[in-house]
């Protein structure tokens, strides 16, 4: 007999001595009874001293009573320890299933009429095995795709692992085999007898294959002498998984391998004209006899474009479609469908659908408050999305209505009592006086811009380290308010932003260079200048050229929020309807995508206020999940994994259930037996 | 689970609970005992009581005792000092032999209600044992004084509490009501004692009505035998409370008795109560064949029967009313 239970037995001794002293001075404390008053107590008396003759047998009922209890208390406190009749084979294992539910598992080559998934193959197998484990056997089941997740403790409830195995759902990532066998056998540490039983199509990199040791005592070879030799040996064998002493299995499954898959699909405007967009797609044709599609390209729901593919075994295209023009719907949508003929279809429809966003683009109406200052106008005229016109400082302050609707307003060398109606954007050149939309702290004479914030939208591929400027206001920022710098002068702010509820506040510090103050600075004669003012305004319509909207499923990836400060969190609205959280940090958020499609991700403040939303797109992406032709052979670390054997171990049977049905009959009987006062 | 012990001797009663209080005070309102109903229902009596035993109602009553009355009663044989008057010369002419003439003698009857007053008869439902016991007695009372009998009233209970002299005539049942309202009541019975002062206090033999539940931890007999002794003809009659009899009790206990204070911790089954009632049966069994062995009339009744009723029964059986 062995003991499989969770409670250490020095504890257990203690609760049982507890429990059994607590059972026994339950019986020596006195009741507290109730009295009643009885005219003649003699004949009561009479009564009782007949009764006494038995008193032995009474001592004997009561004694019996107690050790009815005791023994009720043993038999519960036995079953805690789960009692397991015929002692556990030295055959018995502790099994670890990884079931693969990657998502080369969707494939519908389960069977031969393709009804059935790689996944629901894999499940019939996992649950045979479980079913065929001995008593002693010992499983955890373990879902392998992008991430290894545990999804059950080591237990030998076979009807239990079997309800596990069916919840399982294959997601839309590659697998991550190494970080599943890490897991696994972290998991088998000091277990007697560990085994792995990797049930999947084998659709794993090389390199994860090979990251394994099966002798942690003995590397395959010494370090190379070399120093970069050396820490690429290092890092493989560091991070080999030690699968020493520990036997691992593999249960192949698929049929097929005839797969025509996307394997690439982006989009990106063009920098000079942001009104149009390219776009980019990669297929391949992953099996062994010619494949043909039909491939589209959806803006929306309207079809851009729609083509016949013909692709030879093997074959590898990419298409790029140029020049699209842009419209409302940002959304584009690439689709490989099935055509008549041999090689028309495939068994892995995942694949075969790619999303991919485009920030939403408008030209934006810019208003100059300025007095004809040429620079400004100039920089602004080679930038063919903004529609500028131009008031002065005057007209504007007489009737500041004028610049409703605008999406973006340049004050130059103006400071107005009265600002623009949000959601307009606002651009400060020397911004003045207590109007100023940052608090003026001082004046820097000649100041030289020692420092930028590189990682803002607005100072990228800019470079001011020798701009010359006459003079400058400084700025005190507040972080609290959300008011960012820059660019700095040692430590004075001269450029700095922020957001203003719906819209965003630029400000420089300095003058531009106008009538009169043709020396103020020599920004506007350097390539900076327009670039800064393309990069103000992009990021005013919360566009970035760089802003990579699509990614790659299983894969962590930090995604910039478009200079937003001060959020902590966002939320992750996937294309299942699922929201998720995941933390915003220094202004990047961590995306992990497990389904192919559209995702919504809203940056939340302390408040839970919406700061800022971005849409994603995530594919899959991955040639090794696309190529589904299944191994019917794995290859561990050089080592060919076998397919599992029957369990030959010898039955155990667990007791515990039977003790508590025994305890639970003592209980009946004893509660009978005191109310029926024989136990009394 | 903690069990009741069956074991323990008996102990005294906590005195800062004392468990008569509330049982007393029930019994000590007696205000609403002798109402009009009750008066009208002893009207009843009494002339039922003349109607069924018409013939046998006399405002005499002759008695044992042989002496100056002129019904001949018996003879007996002549002893030294006895009065020569009585010497019936006829038969000692026939017979040579001096024999005596004997007469009844006739006397008022004494009748002596003696109601237990204890603490066990203050127990009992609906009513107190005790104010079915002073309706019992006031009824009887009352019939006596009606047939021109002398009645008193004795309560009793460790001792006789107090005593209301003879009175004659049924325009007195108000002062009996009155006495027995205000008597005092409680303690702890002693029978033996009692009826030794009362028949040291009264000199005039005649019924003695022994109301009481009997339940003396010295017995009755005693109390009983003293009455006899002395010339009384006693009448027993034992008042019981059902519940008493067939208690409806269960689970752990501790038993109280509220004379002595006693207690005792019982776990109560179903055989145990059992016991219990044949031991109460067999007790009052004991109390009827002790008087039926010694010629002692006795009635056994509990509270849950009207009072005329038992004094209807008693009245048939003869005895009380000759």
């Amino acid at each position: 007999m062995s003991f499989l239970g969770p409670i250490p037995l020095a504890l257990w001794a203690w609760i049982a001595g507890g429990a059994v002293l607590l059972a026994v001075s339950a019986y020596i404390i006195k009741m507290r009874r109730r009295r009643f008053e009885v005219p003649f107590a003699r004949l009561w008396k009479r009564v009782l001293e007949q009764k006494d003759a038995n008193a032995l047998w009474k001592q004997l009922k009561r004694l019996m009573s107690l050790l009815l209890m005791i023994a009720i208390l043993g038999i519960i406190l036995f079953a805690a320890l789960d009692p397991t009749l015929g002692a556990v084979s030295r055959k018995a294992r502790s099994v670890v299933v990884l079931l693969d539910a990657s998502a080369s598992m969707k494939a519908m080559d389960g069977d031969e009429a393709g009804t059935k998934s790689r996944l629901q193959i894999a499940k019939e197998r996992a649950k045979t095995l479980i079913d065929g484990m001995g008593g002693g056997d010992l499983a955890l089941i373990m879902k392998v795709d992008g991430q290894a997740t545990p999804m059950s403790r080591f237990s030998t409830d076979a009807p239990m692992l079997n309800k596990i195995v069916d919840g399982i759902q294959a997601s839309d990532t590659p697998a991550d085999l190494t970080r599943a066998l890490g897991a696994a056998a972290d998991a088998l540490r000091d277990r007697p007898n560990p085994l792995i039983v990797v049930i999947s199509d084998g659709a794993f990199p090389e390199q994860q294959l090979g990251l394994v040791s099966w002798d942690k005592a003995k590397p395959t070879q010494l370090a190379p002498s070399d120093p970069k030799s050396a820490a690429a040996w290092n890092a493989k064998n560091l991070a080999a998984i030690d699968l020493s002493n520990v036997d691992v299995r593999y249960l192949p499954v698929g049929r097929r391998s005839d797969n025509v898959g996307i394997i690439a699909f982006n989009v990106r405007r063009y920098i000079a004209n942001k009104a149009a967009y390219e776009v980019y797609v990669e297929l391949q044709n992953f099996g062994t006899e010619p494949a043909h599609r039909q491939l589209r390209l959806y803006n929306g729901a309207s079809n851009v474009d729609s083509k016949r593919i013909d692709l030879a075994p093997g074959q590898r295209i990419h298409k790029v479609y140029e020049k699209l023009p842009a419209s409302e719907d940002n959304k584009l949508r690439v689709s490989l469908q099935p055509v008549e003929g041999a090689g028309g279809s495939d068994a892995f429809p995942l694949d075969d659908e790619a999303y991919a966003l485009l920030p939403v683009r408008k030209k934006q109406k810019v208003a100059m408050i300025t007095q004809d200052n040429l620079f400004l106008e100039g920089a602004l005229l080679v930038y063919d999305n903004v529609d500028p016109v131009k008031f002065t400082p005057a007209e504007y302050d007489a009737k500041p209505s004028i610049v409703d609707g605008m999406d973006v307003v340049i004050f130059d060398e103006h400071t107005p009592a009265v600002l623009p109606m949000p959601p307009a954007s606002l651009l400060f050149f020397h911004p003045t006086g207590a109007n100023s939309p940052f608090t003026i702290r001082g004046e820097s004479p000649s100041p030289r811009i020692t420092e930028i914030d590189e990682g803002h939208p607005v100072m990228r591929w800019v470079t001011m380290s020798d701009v010359y400027m006459d003079k400058s206001n400084v700025f005190a920022i507040d972080a609290k308010k959300g008011e960012s710098t820059l660019a700095y002068s040692v430590r004075d702010s001269i450029v700095a932003a922020k957001r203003d509820g719906k819209r965003k506040i630029l400000a420089f510090g300095f003058s531009l260079p106008s009538e009169g103050r043709d020396g103020a600075t020599d920004l506007p004669m350097r390539v900076a200048f327009p670039m800064l003012l393309v990069n103000t305004l992009d990021w005013f319509a919360g566009d970035t050229t760089d802003l990579l909207t699509t990614y790659s499923t299983g894969q962590r990836q930090r995604v910039p929020l478009d200079g937003v400060v001060g959020a902590t969190e966002a939320e992750v609205k996937g294309p299942d309807g699922v929201v998720t959280k995941t933390p915003v940090i220094e202004g990047l958020a961590t995306f992990y995508g497990s389904r192919v499609g559209y995702y919504d991700l809203t940056a939340k403040d302390t408040l839970g206020k919406p700061m800022a939303q971005i849409e994603l797109a995530a594919n899959l992406s991955s040639t090794i999940e696309s190529d589904i032709a299944p191994s019917t052979e794995l290859t561990l670390g050089g080592k060919k994994l076998e397919a599992p054997e029957a369990f030959a171990v010898s039955r155990s049977q667990k007791l515990w259930i039977y003790l508590v049905l025994l305890a639970m009959a003592l209980i009946v009987v004893e509660w009978v037996t005191y109310h029926r006062r024989i136990t009394v | 689970m903690a069990r009741p012990s069956a074991s323990g001797a008996f102990k005294a009663v906590d005195p800062r609970k004392p468990p008569a209080a509330a049982r007393s005070n029930r019994a000590q309102d007696r205000s609403e005992l002798f109402d009009e109903k009750f008066l009208k229902t002893l009207e009843h009596l009494h002339m039922v009581s003349r109607k069924v035993f018409a013939g046998n109602l006399r405002a005499e009553r002759r008695t044992r005792k042989v002496g100056s009355g002129i019904e001949f009663a018996d003879h007996r044989t002549y002893s030294r000092g006895d009065d020569f008057r009585y010497i019936d010369w006829n038969l000692y002419g026939r017979l040579d032999k001096l024999l005596l003439r004997l007469f009844e003698e006739e006397e008022d009857l004494s009748i002596y209600i003696l109601v237990d007053c204890s603490d066990s008869m203050s127990i009992g439902t609906p009513l107190p044992k005790l104010h079915y016991a002073m309706q019992v007695g006031a009824a009887l009372t009352y019939v006596g004084l009606a047939n021109l009998d002398r009645v008193a009233i004795i309560p009793f209970a460790g001792k006789v509490i107090d005593r209301m002299p003879p009175a004659r005539g049924k325009n007195r049942i108000f002062r009996v009501f009155e006495f027995l309202r205000q008597c005092q009541i409680g303690g702890q019975t002693d029978l033996a004692e009692c009826m030794k002062t009362f028949v040291t206090q009264n000199k005039r033999r005649g019924l003695a009505v022994l109301i009481s539940d009997f339940y003396d931890p010295e017995g009755f007999e005693q109390g009983l035998n003293t009455l006899r002794y002395n010339k009384f003809e006693p009448f027993v009659l034992q008042v019981y409370d059902k519940r008493e009899a067939e208690p409806n009790l269960h689970g752990d206990l501790s038993l109280v008795d509220c004379e002595t204070g006693e207690t005792k911790d019982v776990t109560i089954s179903r055989s145990l109560l059992e016991a219990y009632q044949r031991e109460h049966e067999s007790y009052c069994k004991e109390l009827e064949a002790y008087c039926t062995k010694y010629a002692m009339p006795f009635f056994r009744t509990h509270t849950s029967i009207p009072f005329d009723e038992l004094v209807l029964k008693i009245f048939r059986s003869g005895g009380f009313l000759r």
